[in-house]
């Protein structure tokens, strides 16, 4: 009886730990709700044709909402803030585990970044990620100095700081979560015009890492053992710059390995930099998304024949509420 | 092998493994300890002047070198970790084994485990042999000793982790910017004293918590500072290992007080003079202070006044720390006399919210109730005990200022 007694004390303080992890977790609903936009995915109810990896150019170019209203296809965006390329083959593996869709869209924008930068940009991946050998190993290959895996699996051990300027939405959002993006992609309807191109710096090396091409190998093997096809593609996007010597080399790695690939930059979308960025040229806003994803949507229904599901009940209804919900949140983002 | 003597091996070996991970220069304190061992153990025989200040030299060596060459040459190095504690103790040792105080010591290990126990080398206190070896032949594990040992290790990461790590955010940014009133130094060095108290004694609740578990009742370092009626008694009170080292081995062989008055201030004088040089280059005119001070011996016939002024005189006297520079502190000392504004001053504006002073308050009366009280000590019942040490590490934990972003980890009086 004593050590049964002595067990659920220590039971009872092993839950006031998780909850309290909880309660000073970052929520990621209305603050940095980019931190959701992995685990949304979990809520998916059909599988998807096409899956887009990458970094922030992925969740700010393609709109899957966009993309299965004017073509039927049904897509998800599984890109994160600065998502470097072996996470997007933590990502990818992780994806597989639960369908294998046809294409796997990889945004080659981020390829030239090697280590992080910040502890944050791994929280926003994988503080919401559910509990895998993929989330371990993605936590192991980006990690930075004097981050612990342990804060991930007690997350008070990293946000207990918190706990002086809790939110509504810690109390709100305790046991409960909710969908934020949009099928992977983020709205954002401001406009700021690009002014000043900033100048354009002569690199010491434009050599994409070897580190990184490794992992396009990996990521390329994958999607080819799971019979799917993989395209690269880099987003239109003024700035940072993407060299035309990064360019060649992946153009070069396209050929070599016969894969697509879409230089956006190089295609005549329209985009306009006054019109269609937030942040002068460095994301695409809402407008400029809808540009991209209806012509790169026209290429994918042409090129590699993916259905219409328009037809199909069980996703067309699905489809609809998200349809719903994406349009309520652009008309009162309007308002 | 008898239990107690393979529980010393293993604390030994896991102290030089630690050392050698996180110590710096192994290999430093490995041969500094052999030879003050090997030539202590002449000494008892041999008197031979110079055999005792090649001694004295051996030990002193790396500590003169990293604690000052280094500095003045800004030459940039780490410093051998609890080189300053051991070096006392091996002096101690030394001075010990030649005025014959006690036995020498028969075994190396022995030896070893007195300079390298590795939880002093992070924070103190300052060992003497004779203490350590009565304690180190007692080694056991003993059910009675986890309660107290645990909660005394629980108060010590309260007092450092809650209460001093957050304090720390008003001292640096009121140290860091330099446009702050002199009401807001003030504020500042108040602070400073009960950040430093829970930052040092913490770290020495937690040294002796783990010591106790083996059944070690180390020194003390501490003894209700803030309830010194005077100066002098406040050094009787704190930091006492060192204390005791400066009056025993400065202070006595000086004379102590069985000289002329005036003889016997000069000696007060002198080792203060060596406490400040103990801390630091940048420290002599805190510890001359502290000497007139001590001489001075202000005092009036209500004790909590007292208690008041040294409270006030030790803070004022803690710029030396803060700034780490002789001028600066100086200039800012008189900063608080130019420039003091009651009207634009607002705790709130100094990195913490009220949430953080409500914790910091709690806290502070959990370690007063702790250190003034038996009521956590004297608890009984098995599951009073367990429930009590998981709500502190569940205090600690949640309430606690450490993790990725927090550079004060380390003990303040670790890198002395």
């Amino acid at each position: 009886m004593k050590y049964i007694k002595i067990f659920l004390i220590f039971i009872i303080f092993f839950i006031i730990i998780i909850v309290s992890g909880k309660l000073v977790s970052l929520k990621y609903i209305n603050d940095y709700p980019e931190g959701s936009f992995i685990s949304d995915y979990y809520y998916e109810e059909n599988n998807h044709d096409v899956i887009f990896l990458g970094d922030c150019e992925t969740y700010t170019s393609f709109s899957p909402i966009e993309l299965y209203k004017e073509y039927g296809i049904t897509s998800f965006v599984r890109g994160s803030s600065r998502q470097l390329i072996g996470q997007s083959y933590y990502i990818l593996s992780e994806t597989l585990k639960y369908e294998k869709p046809k294409l796997v869209i990889l945004s080659v924008g981020g390829i030239v970044n090697t280590n992080q930068i910040k502890e944050e940009y791994n929280r926003l991946i994988l503080d919401k990620m559910k509990l895998s050998r993929e989330k371990y190993e993605l936590y192991k290959y980006s990690k930075m100095d004097k981050e612990n895996f342990l804060t991930y699996l007690f997350p008070i051990l990293r946000y207990h700081d918190r706990i002086t300027s809790l939110n509504g939405d810690d109390i709100k959002y305790l046991f409960k979560d909710e969908v934020v993006s949009h099928n992977g992609f983020l709205i954002n309807q401001n406009v700021k015009p690009l002014t000043v191109l900033p100048t354009k710096k002569n690199l010491s090396s434009y050599e994409i890492n070897k580190e990184n091409i490794k992992y396009l190998d990996k990521i390329r093997d994958l999607c080819k053992d799971n019979n799917i096809r993989l395209i690269l593609e880099k987003s239109p996007t003024a700035y940072p710059y993407w060299y035309s010597e990064y360019d060649k080399q992946i153009k070069d790695y396209s050929i070599k390995n016969n894969l697509e690939y879409y230089n956006f930059l190089e295609m005549d979308i329209n985009i306009d930099y006054q019109t269609d960025t937030y942040d002068s040229g460095t994301h695409l806003n809402l407008n400029g998304a809808k540009k991209i994803t209806r012509y790169f949507g026209n290429i994918l229904k042409d090129k590699y024949g993916l259905q219409d599901h328009h037809s199909n009940d069980k996703i067309n209804k699905e489809y609809e509420k998200k349809i719903e919900r994406y349009e309520r949140e652009i008309n009162e983002k309007n308002n | 092998m008898a239990r107690s003597k393979i529980i010393k091996l293993l604390i030994l070996l896991l102290s030089i493994l630690l050392y050698f991970i996180y110590g710096n220069y192994l290999l430093i304190i490995l041969l500094t300890s052999i030879f003050t061992y090997l030539l202590g153990n002449i000494i008892t025989k041999n008197k031979n002047f110079f055999l005792i200040v090649i001694t004295y030299l051996i030990v002193l060596l790396p500590f003169i070198f990293f604690k000052y060459i280094t500095n003045i040459t800004n030459l940039n190095l780490l410093q051998p970790l609890g080189i300053s504690y051991y070096t006392l103790s091996l002096i101690s040792y030394i001075s010990d084994m030649y005025h014959n105080k006690y036995p020498k010591c028969h075994n190396l290990s022995d030896f070893l485990l007195f300079s390298m126990y590795f939880p002093c080398l992070f924070i103190g206190p300052i060992n003497r042999y004779n203490d350590f070896y009565k304690e180190i032949n007692k080694i056991s594990f003993k059910k009675n000793n986890v309660y107290s040992s645990l909660l005394r290790i629980g108060i010590g990461l309260i007092k450092k982790f809650v209460i001093a790590n957050h304090l720390m955010i008003i001292i640096n940014t009121v140290a860091t910017n330099l446009n702050y009133n002199g009401l807001y130094v003030l504020f500042s060095l108040f602070i400073y004293s009960i950040m430093l108290y829970n930052d040092f004694s913490g770290g020495i609740d937690i040294v002796l918590g783990i010591s106790k578990l083996f059944n070690m009742d180390l020194i003390e370092n501490f003894n209700h500072p803030f309830k010194s009626e005077s100066i002098k008694e406040f050094w009787n009170r704190w930091h006492m290992s060192l204390g005791n080292f400066l009056k025993d081995y400065i202070y006595i062989p000086l004379g102590g007080n069985r000289v002329s008055k005036i003889k016997n201030k000069i000696n007060i004088i002198i080792t203060f003079l060596v406490s400040g040089l103990w801390h630091g280059i940048h420290y002599l005119l805190w510890g001359f202070i502290n000497g007139i001070l001590v001489i001075l011996n202000i005092k009036t016939k209500n004790k909590y006044v007292n208690y008041f002024l040294v409270f006030i005189f030790i803070s004022i006297l803690w710029i030396f720390f803060i700034y780490n520079d002789t001028f600066l502190s100086i200039k800012m000392f008189i900063s608080i006399f130019k420039d003091f504004n009651l009207s634009n001053f607002n705790i709130l504006n100094l990195g913490l919210n009220i949430y953080h002073y409500l914790i910091i308050v709690l806290s502070l009366a959990i370690i007063i109730l702790y250190e003034n009280k038996n009521i956590l000590k004297n608890i009984n019942n098995l599951y009073s005990k367990i429930i009590i040490l998981l709500l502190i590490v569940f205090m600690v934990l949640l309430f606690g200022r450490y993790g990725i972003n927090v550079n004060t980890n380390n003990f303040i009086y670790g890198g002395f």
